[in-house]
């Protein structure tokens, strides 16, 4: 499966300077561990302590928010995935 | 009725399609409530004073500090240590003689805000942080008032308009989410682009123009230079819209 993940551009410098990343995994939460193991610095960006993804992040596939249970949808071949951070700056 | 001068004063935009004197009507006799005197409410009330939204109330606790003056364009160097609704006032009148304008400075909480935002058909979010949006998206939909959403950080933003009892709200977005308050990065043309959205939604829902920012969230990446929306569904159990609070 091979999905595309988009990141914001904040934190393209923890990815290579990339934030668009080819992944792989049949579920979000899949694709989650591809995406650290081939940039690890995102993970303690993306998660919390405990190994979920903090609350401060959203997922949406194909542009639709995958909220509840993000980690356990299913993704599959050509879907775009976008992690996008919860902003209040005014 | 418009006033000669008015009619001059707004003729580039009363030659639009559909938009015409009724617009301009509806424009002046329109109250809008921007909650924030920013980064965000400094575009937000300048495109809304000179497009001749005839009363605008703005509320910000703050003071005009040296190091907004990177972003919040109401405000100039003489206006530092001044109250930012004084500051504002004073430029939106000069902006626009004709339109009433009425600053508040009060910090907003779910005590005044019936208060704050009573008789507005509008309400424009240019806070700073989230509790206090949460209390204006609640608000919003309670008194079944629009509500126009906005957030900058860094070269990223974000908006979004709610329609109560329609559309998904602030809320069914980010449920309840809060995030640590801390000082964020911004650079001024971001907030520009955000508040420009907003007041545009602002113009449109008062004109009856074109289709509204709803169920939808739109997300500006300065950086890469892309807007991305993002479909958004009203949440059945959100605390704010969902059924339960239906009554």
């Amino acid at each position: 499966m091979s999905i595309e993940l988009q990141i914001s551009s904040v934190f393209a410098r923890y990815a290579g300077n990339k934030t668009n990343i080819t992944v792989n995994g049949n579920t979000v939460g899949k694709c989650f561990e591809d995406l650290f193991s081939q940039f690890p610095d995102l993970k303690k960006i993306f998660l919390d302590k405990d190994g979920n993804l903090m609350r401060a992040y959203d997922i949406y596939i194909n542009g639709a928010s995958a909220y509840p249970k993000e980690m356990t949808k299913p993704v599959k071949d050509g879907d775009k995935l976008h992690i996008v951070p919860v902003i209040y700056g005014g | 009725m418009l006033s000669r001068e008015e009619l001059e004063r707004y003729d580039r935009q009363i030659m639009l399609y559909g938009f015409g004197e009724e617009g301009q009507e509806k424009l002046k006799k329109a109250r809008v409530f921007i909650a924030g005197a920013g980064g965000l409410g400094s575009p937000i009330s300048i495109y809304l004073a000179v497009a001749g939204v005839g009363n605008i109330r703005i509320v910000d606790h703050d003071k005009v500090e040296l190091s907004n003056l990177n972003r919040q364009i109401l405000h100039w160097q003489e206006n530092i240590q001044k109250k930012k609704t004084d500051s504002a006032v004073v430029k939106l009148r000069k902006l626009n003689p004709d339109i009433n304008v009425e600053g508040i400075a009060e910090t907003i909480t779910e005590e005044n805000i019936a208060r704050l935002a009573a008789d507005a058909d509008i309400i424009v979010d240019a806070m700073d942080n989230l509790p206090t949006r949460y209390i204006l998206n609640k608000a919003a939909i309670d008194k079944n008032i629009p509500f126009v959403h906005g957030a900058v950080n860094g070269f990223e933003g974000r908006a979004m308009t709610v329609i109560p009892g329609k559309s998904a709200c602030l809320n069914c977005v980010y449920h309840g989410v809060t995030v640590p308050q801390e000082k964020f990065p911004v650079i001024g043309v971001t907030p520009a682009v955000i508040g420009c959205i907003q007041a545009t939604e602002v113009i449109k829902y008062i004109t009856g123009m074109g289709n509204l920012l709803t169920d939808r969230l739109i997300n500006y990446d300065a950086l890469s230079m892309t807007f991305m929306e993002f479909t958004v569904k009203r949440d059945p159990d959100c605390e704010h819209c969902g059924k339960k609070q239906n009554r």
